[in-house]
Protein backbone atom coordinates (compact mmCIF):
# COMPACT_ATOMS: atom_id res chain seq x y z
CA UNK A 1 0.00 0.00 0.00
CA UNK A 2 0.89 3.71 -0.64
CA UNK A 3 -0.63 6.82 0.55
CA UNK A 4 -0.06 10.18 -1.03
CA UNK A 5 3.44 11.09 0.35
CA UNK A 6 5.00 7.99 -0.98
CA UNK A 7 3.31 8.79 -4.29
CA UNK A 8 4.52 12.40 -4.74
CA UNK A 9 8.23 11.04 -3.47
CA UNK A 10 7.93 8.10 -6.14
CA UNK A 11 8.11 5.41 -3.31
CA UNK A 12 6.94 1.69 -4.30
CA UNK A 13 6.12 -0.75 -1.97
CA UNK A 14 9.93 -2.08 -2.35
CA UNK A 15 11.40 0.94 -1.65
CA UNK A 16 13.78 0.86 1.63
CA UNK A 17 12.49 4.45 2.09
CA UNK A 18 8.83 3.16 2.27
CA UNK A 19 9.43 0.62 4.91
CA UNK A 20 11.08 3.28 6.29
CA UNK A 21 8.12 5.41 6.46
CA UNK A 22 6.18 2.43 8.17
CA UNK A 23 8.47 2.18 11.15
CA UNK A 24 6.53 5.42 12.26
CA UNK A 25 3.30 4.06 11.29
CA UNK A 26 1.53 6.91 13.80
CA UNK A 27 3.42 9.55 11.02
CA UNK A 28 2.10 7.59 8.11
CA UNK A 29 -1.72 7.55 9.59
CA UNK A 30 -1.93 10.83 11.19
CA UNK A 31 -0.49 12.46 8.41
CA UNK A 32 -3.34 10.99 5.74
CA UNK A 33 -5.95 11.52 8.51
CA UNK A 34 -4.59 15.49 8.34
CA UNK A 35 -4.91 15.62 4.48
CA UNK A 36 -8.43 14.28 4.99
CA UNK A 37 -9.38 17.04 7.35
CA UNK A 38 -8.07 19.97 5.46
CA UNK A 39 -9.03 18.70 2.19
CA UNK A 40 -12.51 16.93 2.63
CA UNK A 41 -13.57 17.51 6.08
CA UNK A 42 -17.28 16.43 7.07
CA UNK A 43 -17.60 19.92 7.73
CA UNK A 44 -16.13 22.35 5.02
CA UNK A 45 -17.42 25.18 6.25
CA UNK A 46 -18.13 26.92 3.32
CA UNK A 47 -14.86 26.09 1.64
CA UNK A 48 -15.44 23.92 -0.96
CA UNK A 49 -12.93 20.76 -1.83
CA UNK A 50 -13.21 21.76 -5.17
CA UNK A 51 -11.17 25.41 -3.85
CA UNK A 52 -9.41 23.51 -1.06
CA UNK A 53 -8.18 21.33 -3.94
CA UNK A 54 -7.46 24.06 -6.39
CA UNK A 55 -5.72 26.15 -3.72
CA UNK A 56 -3.33 22.81 -2.42
CA UNK A 57 -2.53 22.90 -6.16
CA UNK A 58 -1.34 26.40 -6.46
CA UNK A 59 0.61 26.04 -3.48
CA UNK A 60 2.53 23.01 -4.69
CA UNK A 61 3.57 24.91 -8.11
CA UNK A 62 4.84 27.96 -5.68
CA UNK A 63 6.77 25.43 -4.19
CA UNK A 64 7.88 24.43 -7.45
CA UNK A 65 6.82 20.45 -7.08
CA UNK A 66 4.60 19.52 -10.51
CA UNK A 67 4.30 16.24 -8.95
CA UNK A 68 2.47 17.29 -5.69
CA UNK A 69 0.42 19.89 -7.73
CA UNK A 70 -0.70 16.89 -9.95
CA UNK A 71 -2.41 15.24 -7.13
CA UNK A 72 -4.69 17.80 -6.49
CA UNK A 73 -6.75 17.00 -9.21
CA UNK A 74 -8.54 20.83 -10.60
CA UNK A 75 -11.99 21.25 -11.80
CA UNK A 76 -13.01 23.12 -14.27
CA UNK A 77 -14.31 26.02 -12.31
CA UNK A 78 -11.17 26.59 -10.35
CA UNK A 79 -8.62 26.12 -13.32
CA UNK A 80 -7.26 29.65 -12.73
CA UNK A 81 -7.17 29.91 -8.94
CA UNK A 82 -5.00 26.73 -9.01
CA UNK A 83 -2.55 28.22 -11.98
CA UNK A 84 -1.81 31.13 -10.24
CA UNK A 85 -3.89 33.74 -11.30
CA UNK A 86 -3.92 37.07 -9.52
CA UNK A 87 -7.13 38.61 -11.04
CA UNK A 88 -9.97 36.36 -9.81
CA UNK A 89 -13.26 37.97 -8.96
CA UNK A 90 -13.49 38.21 -5.11
CA UNK A 91 -13.38 36.37 -2.55
CA UNK A 92 -10.89 34.54 -4.60
CA UNK A 93 -8.50 36.95 -5.00
CA UNK A 94 -7.66 38.06 -1.75
CA UNK A 95 -7.93 34.33 -0.77
CA UNK A 96 -5.66 33.22 -3.07
CA UNK A 97 -3.23 36.59 -2.23
CA UNK A 98 -3.30 35.35 0.83
CA UNK A 99 -2.05 31.55 0.18
CA UNK A 100 0.73 32.98 -1.98
CA UNK A 101 2.08 35.07 0.89
CA UNK A 102 1.98 32.79 3.58
CA UNK A 103 3.49 30.01 1.84
CA UNK A 104 6.37 31.65 0.02
CA UNK A 105 7.32 34.58 2.64
CA UNK A 106 5.23 33.83 6.22
CA UNK A 107 7.64 35.89 8.01
CA UNK A 108 5.76 38.75 6.21
CA UNK A 109 2.18 37.85 7.77
CA UNK A 110 0.53 40.66 9.94
CA UNK A 111 -2.83 41.17 11.82
CA UNK A 112 -4.16 43.17 8.39
CA UNK A 113 -3.67 40.00 6.61
CA UNK A 114 -6.43 38.47 8.73
CA UNK A 115 -8.25 41.78 8.56
CA UNK A 116 -8.31 41.46 4.61
CA UNK A 117 -10.19 37.78 4.79
CA UNK A 118 -12.63 39.34 6.97
CA UNK A 119 -13.21 42.56 4.59
CA UNK A 120 -13.74 39.59 1.61
CA UNK A 121 -16.07 37.84 3.56
CA UNK A 122 -14.32 35.06 5.24
CA UNK A 123 -15.37 34.13 8.82
CA UNK A 124 -13.46 32.62 11.23
CA UNK A 125 -14.13 28.88 10.92
CA UNK A 126 -13.41 29.84 7.63
CA UNK A 127 -10.06 31.47 7.85
CA UNK A 128 -9.02 28.88 10.24
CA UNK A 129 -9.71 26.50 7.93
CA UNK A 130 -8.16 28.13 5.11
CA UNK A 131 -4.96 28.19 7.49
CA UNK A 132 -4.81 24.38 8.42
CA UNK A 133 -4.71 23.93 4.29
CA UNK A 134 -2.47 25.98 3.86
CA UNK A 135 -0.34 24.86 6.62
CA UNK A 136 -0.71 21.36 5.38
CA UNK A 137 0.43 21.49 1.90
CA UNK A 138 3.82 23.35 3.05
CA UNK A 139 3.86 19.84 5.32
CA UNK A 140 3.27 17.47 2.92
CA UNK A 141 5.79 19.37 0.15
CA UNK A 142 8.49 19.13 3.13
CA UNK A 143 8.19 15.57 3.63
CA UNK A 144 8.20 14.78 0.00
CA UNK A 145 10.96 17.03 -0.05
CA UNK A 146 13.49 15.30 2.66
CA UNK A 147 12.13 11.65 1.70
CA UNK A 148 13.65 12.47 -1.91
CA UNK A 149 16.82 13.40 -0.84
CA UNK A 150 16.96 10.37 1.66
CA UNK A 151 16.75 8.19 -1.27
CA UNK A 152 19.29 10.68 -3.61
CA UNK A 153 21.77 11.15 -1.78
CA UNK B 1 32.98 31.24 23.15
CA UNK B 2 29.74 32.28 22.40
CA UNK B 3 27.52 34.85 24.87
CA UNK B 4 25.18 32.89 26.64
CA UNK B 5 21.30 33.73 26.68
CA UNK B 6 18.48 33.18 28.27
CA UNK B 7 15.09 33.85 26.81
CA UNK B 8 11.66 34.67 28.48
CA UNK B 9 8.24 33.25 27.55
CA UNK B 10 6.06 35.03 25.04
CA UNK B 11 2.66 35.37 25.78
CA UNK B 12 0.66 34.52 22.01
CA UNK B 13 -2.67 36.87 21.22
CA UNK B 14 -4.62 35.70 18.38
CA UNK B 15 -5.93 37.93 15.19
CA UNK B 16 -8.91 36.00 15.24
CA UNK B 17 -11.76 36.03 17.98
CA UNK B 18 -11.04 32.72 19.84
CA UNK B 19 -14.08 30.04 20.65
CA UNK B 20 -16.12 31.14 23.51
CA UNK B 21 -16.47 27.73 25.57
CA UNK B 22 -19.77 29.24 26.43
CA UNK B 23 -20.86 29.68 22.53
CA UNK B 24 -19.20 26.48 21.65
CA UNK B 25 -20.59 23.43 19.52
CA UNK B 26 -20.04 20.04 20.76
CA UNK B 27 -17.66 19.06 18.06
CA UNK B 28 -15.49 21.83 19.24
CA UNK B 29 -15.90 20.76 22.84
CA UNK B 30 -14.78 17.60 22.00
CA UNK B 31 -11.69 18.97 19.97
CA UNK B 32 -10.40 20.74 22.52
CA UNK B 33 -11.45 17.82 25.12
CA UNK B 34 -13.36 20.52 27.90
CA UNK B 35 -14.37 17.88 30.99
CA UNK B 36 -16.99 20.17 33.53
CA UNK B 37 -13.67 20.85 35.53
CA UNK B 38 -11.69 22.56 32.84
CA UNK B 39 -12.11 26.36 33.53
CA UNK B 40 -9.53 27.22 31.32
CA UNK B 41 -8.57 26.36 27.41
CA UNK B 42 -5.62 28.66 25.66
CA UNK B 43 -6.40 30.82 22.93
CA UNK B 44 -4.32 29.08 20.49
CA UNK B 45 -6.84 25.79 21.28
CA UNK B 46 -9.85 27.82 21.27
CA UNK B 47 -8.93 29.87 17.82
CA UNK B 48 -8.13 26.50 16.03
CA UNK B 49 -11.29 24.59 17.15
CA UNK B 50 -12.85 27.12 14.96
CA UNK B 51 -12.27 23.85 12.45
CA UNK B 52 -12.39 21.01 14.89
CA UNK B 53 -11.92 18.06 11.82
CA UNK B 54 -8.59 19.45 10.97
CA UNK B 55 -7.63 20.47 14.84
CA UNK B 56 -8.35 17.36 16.21
CA UNK B 57 -5.98 15.60 13.31
CA UNK B 58 -3.32 17.67 13.64
CA UNK B 59 -2.27 17.21 16.92
CA UNK B 60 -2.58 13.69 16.71
CA UNK B 61 0.04 13.97 14.67
CA UNK B 62 2.00 16.48 16.18
CA UNK B 63 2.60 15.19 19.41
CA UNK B 64 3.67 11.90 17.70
CA UNK B 65 6.12 14.06 15.76
CA UNK B 66 7.56 15.80 18.57
CA UNK B 67 6.88 13.11 21.44
CA UNK B 68 7.19 9.55 19.98
CA UNK B 69 9.63 7.40 21.84
CA UNK B 70 12.66 6.57 20.40
CA UNK B 71 14.54 7.25 17.08
CA UNK B 72 15.97 10.78 16.80
CA UNK B 73 16.64 12.24 20.63
CA UNK B 74 14.33 14.79 21.65
CA UNK B 75 16.65 17.90 21.37
CA UNK B 76 17.86 17.45 17.81
CA UNK B 77 13.51 17.30 17.01
CA UNK B 78 13.38 20.75 19.11
CA UNK B 79 16.18 22.30 16.86
CA UNK B 80 14.38 21.11 13.73
CA UNK B 81 11.63 22.85 14.85
CA UNK B 82 13.60 26.04 16.08
CA UNK B 83 15.00 26.19 12.67
CA UNK B 84 12.22 26.12 10.67
CA UNK B 85 10.79 28.69 13.24
CA UNK B 86 13.49 31.10 12.77
CA UNK B 87 13.09 30.79 8.74
CA UNK B 88 9.33 30.99 8.77
CA UNK B 89 9.29 34.54 11.43
CA UNK B 90 7.19 32.72 14.05
CA UNK B 91 8.83 34.28 17.18
CA UNK B 92 6.43 32.62 19.32
CA UNK B 93 7.47 29.14 18.18
CA UNK B 94 10.78 29.77 18.04
CA UNK B 95 10.99 30.92 21.87
CA UNK B 96 9.35 27.90 22.80
CA UNK B 97 11.55 25.43 21.16
CA UNK B 98 14.26 27.19 22.04
CA UNK B 99 13.76 26.84 25.81
CA UNK B 100 12.61 23.13 25.35
CA UNK B 101 16.20 22.24 23.41
CA UNK B 102 17.43 24.60 26.78
CA UNK B 103 15.84 22.46 29.04
CA UNK B 104 16.34 19.22 27.68
CA UNK B 105 20.14 19.83 26.94
CA UNK B 106 20.38 21.93 30.34
CA UNK B 107 22.41 24.15 28.52
CA UNK B 108 21.83 27.61 26.76
CA UNK B 109 24.80 27.40 24.71
CA UNK B 110 23.03 26.27 21.32
CA UNK B 111 19.77 28.02 21.71
CA UNK B 112 22.46 31.06 21.77
CA UNK B 113 24.32 30.27 18.81
CA UNK B 114 21.07 30.11 17.15
CA UNK B 115 19.71 33.34 18.38
CA UNK B 116 23.09 35.19 17.80
CA UNK B 117 23.52 33.91 14.19
CA UNK B 118 26.64 32.06 15.08
CA UNK B 119 25.73 28.85 13.49
CA UNK B 120 29.65 28.34 13.17
CA UNK B 121 30.10 27.43 17.37
CA UNK B 122 27.50 24.63 16.87
CA UNK B 123 28.87 21.13 16.91
CA UNK B 124 28.97 19.81 13.71
CA UNK B 125 25.81 17.67 14.41
CA UNK B 126 23.67 20.78 15.35
CA UNK B 127 25.08 22.50 12.66
CA UNK B 128 24.02 19.68 10.21
CA UNK B 129 20.60 19.35 11.90
CA UNK B 130 20.08 23.43 11.75
CA UNK B 131 21.56 23.90 8.63
CA UNK B 132 19.30 21.46 6.53
CA UNK B 133 16.19 22.73 8.85
CA UNK B 134 16.70 26.29 7.34
CA UNK B 135 17.09 25.10 3.97
CA UNK B 136 14.07 22.71 3.98
CA UNK B 137 11.74 25.51 5.50
CA UNK B 138 12.54 28.17 2.68
CA UNK B 139 9.95 27.83 -0.02
CA UNK B 140 10.81 26.02 -2.56
CA UNK B 141 13.11 24.21 -0.57
CA UNK B 142 16.93 25.00 -0.63
CA UNK B 143 18.07 21.75 1.02
CA UNK B 144 20.55 19.32 -0.97
CA UNK B 145 21.96 15.76 -0.89
CA UNK B 146 24.96 17.49 0.55
CA UNK B 147 22.62 18.64 3.48
CA UNK B 148 21.75 15.02 4.02
CA UNK B 149 24.95 13.42 3.93
CA UNK B 150 26.22 16.10 6.49
CA UNK B 151 23.52 14.40 8.76
CA UNK B 152 24.94 10.99 8.29
CA UNK B 153 28.41 11.56 8.22
CA UNK B 154 27.94 13.87 11.95
CA UNK B 155 26.59 9.98 13.23
CA UNK B 156 22.57 10.09 12.06
CA UNK B 157 20.87 7.09 10.86
CA UNK B 158 17.95 6.98 8.15
CA UNK B 159 15.09 6.89 10.67
CA UNK B 160 16.68 9.40 12.21
CA UNK B 161 16.37 11.89 9.80
CA UNK B 162 13.04 10.94 8.40
CA UNK B 163 12.08 12.01 12.21
CA UNK B 164 13.69 15.33 11.38
CA UNK B 165 12.05 15.63 8.55
CA UNK B 166 8.87 15.55 10.09
CA UNK B 167 10.21 17.78 13.08
CA UNK B 168 10.67 20.46 10.47
CA UNK B 169 7.96 20.40 8.26
CA UNK B 170 5.12 20.21 11.15
CA UNK B 171 6.80 23.51 11.84
CA UNK B 172 6.59 24.38 8.16
CA UNK B 173 2.89 23.89 9.27
CA UNK B 174 2.52 24.88 13.10
CA UNK B 175 4.62 28.62 12.11
CA UNK B 176 2.14 29.07 9.57
CA UNK B 177 -0.78 28.98 11.74
CA UNK B 178 0.56 30.88 15.44
CA UNK B 179 2.09 33.42 13.09
CA UNK B 180 -0.03 33.79 10.58
CA UNK B 181 -3.38 33.78 13.25
CA UNK B 182 -1.72 35.66 15.79
CA UNK B 183 1.44 37.93 17.27
CA UNK B 184 3.55 37.35 20.29
CA UNK B 185 4.23 39.92 23.51
CA UNK B 186 6.58 39.37 26.19
CA UNK B 187 5.02 37.58 29.01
Amino acid sequence: MTDAIDQAAGLDGTDPRHALRRRRPEFVEGAEACRASVLHPADDLGLSAGLRNALAHRMALLNKDDTIAAQYVVMEDFSAVASGATDLPEPLNTIARHVDMVTADPTSATAEHIRRLEAAGLSAPQIVALSELIAYVNFQVRVVAGLRLLGAA
Amino acid sequence: MTPQIKLKPLVWHPHVAPVELADATSAQLEAMKVTPSAKKVSPYVRTLAHDPESYVARTVLFNAIMYAEGGLPRPDRELGALGASVVNGCRYCAVVHARQHAHLTQSDAVVSAVYLDRPQDLSPRDAAIYAFARRLSVTPSTATTADVQALRDAGMEEAEIVDLIHSIAIFGWANRLMHVLGHATPA
